[in-house]
């Protein structure tokens, strides 16, 4: 099965609903060519014994086979217990009326099909269609759950629901990055991105059903350890003391990373990965902070230098418990602001959606650090070279800071000022196309979920890098700048699976880093190209 | 007299389903903020590439504006010409806006057709004897009429054979969808017949507005319901306006609701202010979700919830 499908056969018996094969995927340019006969590989079949692996070639959740037939009604029965649970404004008044509006209006007019990068990537394979597993729903919701479905389903279009549909629209729903281009493009408002994030919700707070990365070893381990990395208070410290001390080695003078300072202005929240994965960013926010003369601290407490919110993605409860842990540290602090680091979902979270959450003195302010930073730079509070950013730049826009927050000018002017290589991507700004990391998906790598990410997910913004710097000789080093941890993964991710820093010389980082790179006193540059500084003392 | 009930009842089902379907809406309880950039009643310059309020330091000192002359900018192109549907889809674009602005244009001849009854049951009497504004509205009704009744039945027909003969749409296509475009053309091709055959300048038709608004008596002896295409064009536009509110192509009017009150819903909670109330009251509402980690017991709050660490990972 693979092309002419339609939402009904999600119910039918088959190995697999849709497979991508050699050459299927959207092409790529010289000269990543070979790639483009490169397909998912198979799975490993001992791996994949006992779970359901039916969708398509790979795995994002890994559910476990029912045993018997009782045990598959009785899921069938638990799915739409939850189905009904979130038209239920006791379960779901956070998402209630957009989720109702969005259901009961589309047109189906396939408008999201041709703004959906993982469809197009994909060899437009039906089943990423935005509005497939939204139909699906629809159909589910309105046999099984109103009035006469049974018998108004002839005419509002049929769907049988077993185990096979359900396990399947699981997995189907980690399949959308929730990046919200379809919801950007309809014409009548309807956002099939949502119905996918409450498909998740209903899987993960009815079902207990959920990828491990981003609920045990994500939500979970980050309210019990204080880090989704795992990382407790003191190896965050730890981490912290080591950062220092690189950041010496590049400035030539004591940075101090402050730690719980009560009543500080800002309490600075970075993503935890950024420590482990790339200390520099947090180095580099250090740097410039400290330049300024801002009065900021971050927090020790559990949590509280974790900025990640994964419950954004699937779990409103577990979202909840995280935002309100964020908050409290924040209310404890006294500060008077939260300055969100280079982490676009942890933007998202905190700022616009716990907005409606928190009350009282816990609604302390936030603010995104692209604003922040864009202050100190555009009024001159640190001292500038910008010669020293001179090799080309482009930015990604995370989708969750800009086309979610409309947060898209700060960074930008920033960049016009530090960067004179800086170029856009086509398309950017709110119209820009996800990294392929979104939702989860940059930390997820189970099964062969990571080569499924790099070759369809992430294979329009690799496209859009390359054709950034289109005519610049590939032995020039390129700067991706990507002001967000996943999606910097996800990037980081592309650009090894390609060999694109051997081929085309592109690297990548964050904002920050650009910023010190080009900060008068430095002592080394902090920005390398094939371990060699972006600019010689 | 007939139909004329047949059209009161449908005009009551109308305003009954409208009712129900808005009531509904503003009855829903505050929901979490999900609005997408552009946000088009920002100011012009964000507008423009869809910046917010939140790109300024310190913005919660500032107060919460929001220009119902931009967003009028948008909506009005965008509820006339489908401008949305031009940027994002324009081979769509060129079958359905016939489709819609012939729709359009039939409310609005409906409109000046109630006008014209208005002027002349109420009017000075030079209207019923043909002064100017009485040939201009005659001209005004006919020529809106005459361009809706062409462009309807042409972008019924295209969408028509599109979601019959494109596989994307057939696809997704359920009996109803073809139902109600058939209906919709049902009442297209029976008033142009109409028209066409009896009824070129809509004297007809302008008689039986008249006639809606005096219990059906009629000001000249023709009643377009003598005609087969007549009685079918009252009949299917009757029912259509019944039939509209019940089904998803309420989208017309409903669209309000998914761009105001979700997609461009950008306002801040404010310490002491309504959303903080709304919130407050939410927190308080008893979940039942089942999976062990929410540890809901129909008891606890979602302020109980929120603030606790569950043991359970599943």
């Amino acid at each position: 099965m693979n092309t002419a499908l339609k939402p009904s056969d999600i119910a039918k018996p088959a190995d697999s609903l849709c497979h991508i094969a050699a050459g299927d995927l959207l092409p790529l340019p010289a000269p990543y060519e070979d790639f483009n006969q490169i397909t998912i590989p198979p799975l490993n079949p001992e791996k994949i014994k006992n779970i359901e692996t039916s969708l398509d070639d790979t795995v994002a959740i890994g559910i476990p086979r029912p045993a018997t037939k009782e045990e598959e009604d009785a899921l069938v029965r638990q799915f739409l217990s939850g189905l009904k649970k979130l038209f239920e404004k006791e379960n779901n008044w956070t998402f209630l009326q957009p989720f109702i509006l969005s259901m009961e209006y589309c047109a189906k007019c396939q408008t999201c099909s041709d703004a959906c990068p993982v469809y197009e990537t994909s060899g437009r394979k039906e089943i990423y269609r935005p509005i497939f597993r939204a139909e699906v729903l629809r159909r589910i919701y309105r046999k099984y759950l109103k009035a006469g479905g049974k018998i108004t389903s002839k005419f509002t279009g049929d769907i049988d629901l077993n185990w096979t549909t359900i396990a399947r629209l699981a997995e189907l729903s980690y399949r959308c990055t929730l990046c919200r281009r379809c919801a950007s493009v309809c014409p009548i408002g309807v956002d099939n991105g949502l119905i996918n994030h409450e498909i998740r919700k209903l899987f993960s707070q009815e079902m207990g059903i959920a990828p491990k990365e981003i609920h045990d070893k994500g939500t979970v381990q980050h309210l019990r350890v204080g880090s989704s990395t795992g990382m407790t208070p003191p190896a965050a410290k730890d981490s912290v003391e080591f950062i220092q001390e690189e950041m010496e080695e590049i400035t030539g003078y004591k940075v101090a990373i402050p730690w719980d300072v009560e009543g500080a202005d800002i309490l600075l929240l970075h993503n935890a990965g950024e420590m482990l994965a790339w200390p520099e960013n947090v180095g580099a926010f250090a740097i410039i902070f400290q330049a300024a003369g801002l009065s900021w601290t971050m927090s020790s407490e559990a949590a509280g230098y974790d900025a990640v919110n994964y419950g954004l993605w699937y779990d409103d409860v577990q979202f909840s418990r995280v935002a309100v842990r964020h908050a409290d540290i924040a209310r404890r602090l006294k500060v008077k602001k939260i300055v969100m680091g280079e982490c676009g979902h942890a933007h998202k979270a905190l700022t616009v959606i716990a907005d409606r959450l928190l009350t009282g003195d816990l609604n302390i302010p936030r603010e995104s650090a692209m604003v922040t930073l864009a202050d100190i730079v555009l009024t001159g509070k640190i001292q500038l070279d910008t010669r020293k950013n001179n090799f080309p730049v482009t930015l990604h826009d995370p989708c969750n800071i800009v086309r979610a927050m409309g947060i898209v000018e700060p960074q930008r002017r920033i960049l016009r000022k530090i960067a004179p290589g800086f170029r856009e991507m086509t398309p950017h700004g709110v119209d820009n196309y996800c990294c392929g990391g979104g939702s989860g998906f940059a930390i997820m790598s189970g099964y062969n979920f990571a080569q499924w990410r790099n070759l369809v997910s992430s294979r329009k913004k690799f496209i859009q890098i390359l054709n950034a710097f289109v005519g610049e000789p590939p032995e020039v080093p390129k700067y991706v700048c990507a002001p967000c941890s996943n999606c910097k993964g996800a990037i980081r991710d592309i650009i090894g699976y390609y060999h694109a820093e051997e081929r085309s010389n592109i690297h990548y980082g964050g904002l920050v880093e650009l910023i010190v790179n080009a900060m008068v006193g430095m002592k080394k540059s902090i920005i390398q190209f094939d371990g060699k500084p972006s600019w010689e003392p | 007299m007939g139909f004329y009930i047949l059209t009161y009842l449908c005009i009551a089902v109308f305003i009954g389903a409208t009712g129900c379907l808005i009531y509904r809406q503003i009855s829903l309880p505050l929901h979490v903020r999900w609005e997408i950039y552009p946000v088009q009643h920002e100011t012009t310059a964000k507008v423009a590439y869809g910046g917010s309020y939140m790109e300024e330091v310190n913005w919660w000192n500032n107060p919460y504006k929001s220009s119902r002359f931009n967003e009028l900018k948008y909506m009005v192109p965008e509820i006339l010409f489908l401008r949305g549907l031009w940027k994002e889809n324009r081979s769509l674009w060129r079958l359905t806006f016939p489709f819609h602005f012939g729709l359009y244009l039939m409310l609005a001849t409906f409109a000046l057709m109630l006008i014209h009854a208005i002027l002349t049951l109420w009017g000075p009497a030079a209207f019923t004897t043909g002064n100017a504004l009485s040939s201009f509205l005659d001209g005004l009704i006919a020529g809106a009429g005459w361009i809706g009744l062409v462009l309807g039945s042409i972008g019924g027909l295209a969408l028509l054979t599109k979601r019959v003969g494109d596989r994307e749409w057939r696809n997704y296509s359920s009996l109803s969808d073809y139902f109600n475009l058939g209906f919709i053309l049902i009442f297209f091709l029976s008033a142009f017949t109409s028209a066409f055959l009896y009824d070129p300048w809509l004297d007809g038709a302008k008689t039986y507005t008249y006639g809606l608004l005096t219990g059906g008596q009629a000001l000249n002896a023709y009643v377009p319901s003598r005609s087969i295409a007549g009685r079918i064009t009252i009949a299917s536009a009757s029912l259509l306006m019944a039939y509209i509110p019940l089904t998803h192509m309420s989208h017309m009017f409903m669209k309000y609701f998914l761009y105001h009150q979700v997609k461009w819903d950008d306002v801040p909670n404010e310490s002491g202010g309504l959303i903080e109330a709304a919130i407050k009251n939410k927190l308080a509402l008893k979940p039942t979700w089942q999976a062990k980690h929410i540890r809901a017991d129909g008891h606890k709050s979602w302020r109980d919830i929120a603030s606790s660490t569950p043991k359970e990972t599943k």
